[in-house]
């Protein structure tokens, strides 16, 4: 409570929470290293391109997304309803011979929408983030089975549009579009949490709602504008997904749900006040994708992979948790 | 002390608590006696709560004794307390709130299937039991299946002490009781106390309103800054002369001299009113002056500061600021209308213990630091570390977590919040509740400052002191309704103190069980 004067068990307390804060850096070297040493293929530099192409870039658009929503202190379990919805509407326009722009915009119009719906049952109603975004995650299940007869892909391969193509497989000054599209989105979304007002509201909101409110801080505009944030950032992630393989897969965007979530919350240990930050979402996406990918590679069986990520999330967080408690006693 | 009352029942002595700097207790001692109504008063700080949550064993005492029926207790946690047969009743009944009438007089002591051994609970038994229970000690046909959020609040309170009287109390604590309740549930209240009475337990009744404990209790002990200063014979003492009692006479230099001369009107209310809350309320707040506002539980206050507020926002009348008609439907939009309010309830409404200074201390007027979109930061740590200085703010820097500061230094930064945010009008819902003295006195001086800069204040305050030594004028309600206003030059405490129990002053009580 009081400001007492720092005794050897506070400073001590003090450094773990210095220790738990570079923890998953830390780790992520150590993962790093190790799989480096026992495969080859791992270290090579066209393994890391992929693994950032393939494994990250996707869950990490998502879950910029759910960096800003779990800042306010809800949860998006719609965010691969947004995607799916996005890719979903950019597939259909392709086929009816629609251009890329047209495609794009369409999708992106889909994700709003997702974001829009969103919005007003959390904000408008007052309805519990989780509960809400999980009715949409149902809804947005059966309408992806419903347009497409139960589930079946749409592929556009043929007249795929370049332009399109261009946004998954293209390069500039040799950097894959995908790497300069997350960069650029990474890099907005961190200035908008971290340097605006809208940034310091949300965190307001999400620390302690009711001081927000009675501030003056317009807690349902706030979060309105997350969760529309979060859908449109997905919804790219689904357009690009779309882009990537020239298909549309339903219901292939809930991969990204339990990524984001793991991620946003293993960020926070790198935070010194325990907040959702974008540097440690985007940590944690790397984390998981690596270690996938290096357990891939290292031949462990696939449906282990899952354990050594729960594992991994459990243990940081563990940790984090439990410092962080005796460092408040 | 009376004479024919039985041994002693529970007996404080000497219980000192300290939070901080401040002393909550300081010595207080009282003596309950067995087949008595033992009555508690004091201003708001003076120790009462810190006796009750002592009482509930979620406090514990740096010093002094606690017995009941005479056995020394130490390390009370609330479990032991209630072993030991001590039952407090709370102002709002401490029920789950969708729970039926024999759920939650059950609850965690559930009758079983099978002669009471089996894991199964007996809901028929249980609803039987509750319905006995209920009837054959107030009279009343409450159906055990009814959802208590069908029942009044004197139901309520009903199932509340059935609840404890089927664990057999030795000692009854009331805090509070009849504050949610209209006349004739008081009344049926008061009935129900004095057979516990006469049915040989003892009872400790904590409240504010003096008529009510002149007319209930056999003995009373007043509180004063965490210290009995009297135990006196009720029906030899007049309500104002337990006020008197109840008020701090020597705290005349806490406060700042103020030569204001209040100037236009900046907050006019005409006939404003909410229904359930409060009605027909007519005041005018002028520039530069320190408006008081006091009243009881439930007397209405609260709500209307909500309502200036556009956290429950009026629903009758009119209300001009600056001449102009508004009314705020939201806080965001009173704060956009130059309204500031710094919330009683602290660690809820008014700082965020996990941010930091400068991010509380920023948030209401954070506009005023985007430069292109982005917050400019230097800005805003210099504004901060202004205000830090303005009102002596103890924190290790503008970064430190408010959760680390002093109770004081934690409201200064609630107060902090609206300066710089152009705020004309600032609600101060009572301030200087837990604060320590030193705080109070930085707290009082910046408040005339604010007033002698030209702002409105409106001090929702139980601290008659303190509403005497700052404020202009003096606006008492009760039960919803202005009943008086007085300038604070000449109010003594009794006048509000009466005023804000229902009587005017000097005139007959109105009536409690006559």
């Amino acid at each position: 409570m009081s400001v007492a004067a720092p005794g050897p068990a506070a400073l001590r307390g003090i450094d773990l929470a210095r220790a738990v804060r570079v923890m998953l850096p830390a780790v992520m070297l150590v993962i790093v290293a190790c799989f480096a040493a026992a495969s080859p293929t791992f270290r090579s530099g066209g393994n890391l391109v992929h693994v950032l192409i393939n494994d990250v870039t996707l869950p990490a658009l998502a879950s910029l997304g759910m960096t800003l929503v779990v800042s306010t202190g809800g949860i998006d379990l719609s965010v691969g309803t947004a995607a799916d919805l996005a890719a979903l509407a950019a597939a259909l326009t392709v086929t009816q011979g629609g251009d890329a722009l047209l495609a794009l915009s369409a999708g992106l119009a889909a994700a709003l929408c997702v974001g829009v719906v969103n919005a007003i049952l959390v904000a408008g109603f007052g309805i519990a983030p989780f509960l809400a975004t999980l009715g949409i995650l149902f809804i947005g299940e059966s309408v992806q089975q419903l347009a497409t007869n139960g589930g079946a892909p749409i592929y556009v391969v043929s007249n795929f549009p370049p332009l399109l193509d261009r946004l998954a497989h293209g390069a500039m000054l040799s950097i894959p579009i995908p790497l300069i599209l997350l960069a650029m989105l990474s890099a907005l979304t961190r200035l908008l949490l971290a340097r605006t007002a809208y940034g310091r509201r949300a965190h307001a909101t999400g620390i302690a709602p009711a001081v927000a409110r009675h501030s003056g801080v317009p807690v349902r505009r706030v979060l309105a504008i997350t969760y529309i944030l979060s859908a449109s950032l997905c919804g790219v992630a689904g357009l690009l997904l779309l882009a990537t393989v020239k298909s549309y897969v339903p219901l292939s965007g809930n991969a990204f749900l339990l990524d984001a979530i793991g991620a946003v919350f293993l960020g926070t240990t790198i935070s010194r006040d325990a907040r959702p930050n974008v540097p440690g979402t985007l940590l944690g996406v790397l984390l998981f994708g690596v270690l996938r990918n290096g357990l891939l590679l290292v031949g462990w069986n696939f449906y282990w992979q899952q354990v050594a990520v729960g594992l991994l999330v459990l243990v940081v967080l563990g940790v984090s948790f439990g410092v962080r408690r005796r460092g408040r006693e | 002390m009376n004479d024919q009352a039985g041994e002693a029942a529970l007996s404080l002595q000497g219980l000192v608590k300290r939070f901080g700097a401040t002393r909550a207790l300081d010595g207080a001692s009282l003596v309950v006696r067995r087949g008595s109504l033992h009555g508690l008063i004091g201003q708001n700080g003076a120790g009462k709560s810190t006796i009750v949550k002592i009482l509930n064993g979620l406090l514990q005492p740096d010093s002094g004794s606690i017995a009941i029926d005479g056995r020394q207790v130490v390390d009370a946690s609330p479990r032991l307390i209630e072993r030991l047969g001590v039952h407090i009743i709370h102002q709002e009944p401490m029920l789950v709130p969708g729970f039926t009438v024999a759920e939650a007089l059950f609850l965690g002591d559930e009758p079983r299937l099978g002669a009471g051994r089996s894991p199964v609970v007996s809901w028929r038994t249980m609803r039987r039991c509750a319905e006995e229970a209920i009837a054959s000690r107030f009279g009343l046909a409450l159906r055990g299946d009814t959802p208590l959020d069908q029942l009044g609040a004197a139901e309520r309170q009903i199932v509340q002490i059935t609840r404890s009287l089927l664990k057999a109390p030795r000692v009854l604590v009331f805090d509070e009781p009849t504050a949610s309740l209209v006349r004739s549930e008081a009344n049926r209240l008061f009935a129900i106390i004095r057979r516990l009475r006469e049915e040989g337990a003892a009872v400790l009744y904590v409240s504010h309103y003096l008529e009510e404990v002149r007319d209930l209790c056999d003995t009373v002990t007043v509180l004063r800054n965490g210290r009995d200063v009297a135990t006196l014979d009720p029906a030899r003492t007049s309500v104002a002369g337990m006020a008197a009692l109840m008020v701090d006479r020597d705290l005349g230099a806490m406060f700042p001299t103020r030569s204001s001369l209040p100037g236009a009107p900046l907050l006019e209310a005409r006939g404003l009113g909410r229904s359930g809350a409060f009605a027909d309320l007519s005041f005018t707040l002028r520039a530069g002056e320190i408006l008081g506002l006091t009243g009881l539980v439930g007397s209405g206050a609260k709500e209307l500061v909500a309502a200036l507020f556009g956290l429950a926002p009026a629903d009758r009348g009119t209300l001009l600021l600056h001449g102009r008609a508004v009314m705020p439907a939201s806080p965001s939009e009173a704060v956009g209308l130059g309204i500031g309010l710094v919330p009683e309830d602290r660690r809820r409404n008014g700082v965020a213990l996990d941010a930091s200074v400068a991010e509380n201390a920023t948030l209401p007027g954070l506009v005023r630091f985007v430069r292109r979109f982005l917050l400019d930061r230097g800005r805003e740590q210099e504004a901060v570390r202004g205000l830090i200085a303005r009102l002596a703010i103890k924190t290790p820097g503008p970064d430190a977590p408010v959760g680390a500061l002093s109770g004081g230094n934690q409201q200064k930064v609630s107060l902090a919040k609206w300066l710089g945010t152009g705020a004309t009008l600032f609600l101060l819902d009572e301030p200087t509740v837990a604060v320590d003295v030193a705080a109070k006195v930085e707290i009082y001086r910046l408040l005339a400052d604010l007033a002698a800069g030209g702002a409105g204040i409106l001090l929702l305050s139980s601290d008659l002191a303190e509403l005497r030594g700052l404020a202009d004028r003096i606006l008492v309600m009760h039960r919803g309704r202005l009943v008086a206003e007085l300038r604070a030059a000449d109010a003594t405490a009794d006048e509000i103190l009466t005023a804000a129990s229902g009587g005017a002053a000097g005139s007959a009580p109105d009536g409690i069980a006559a």
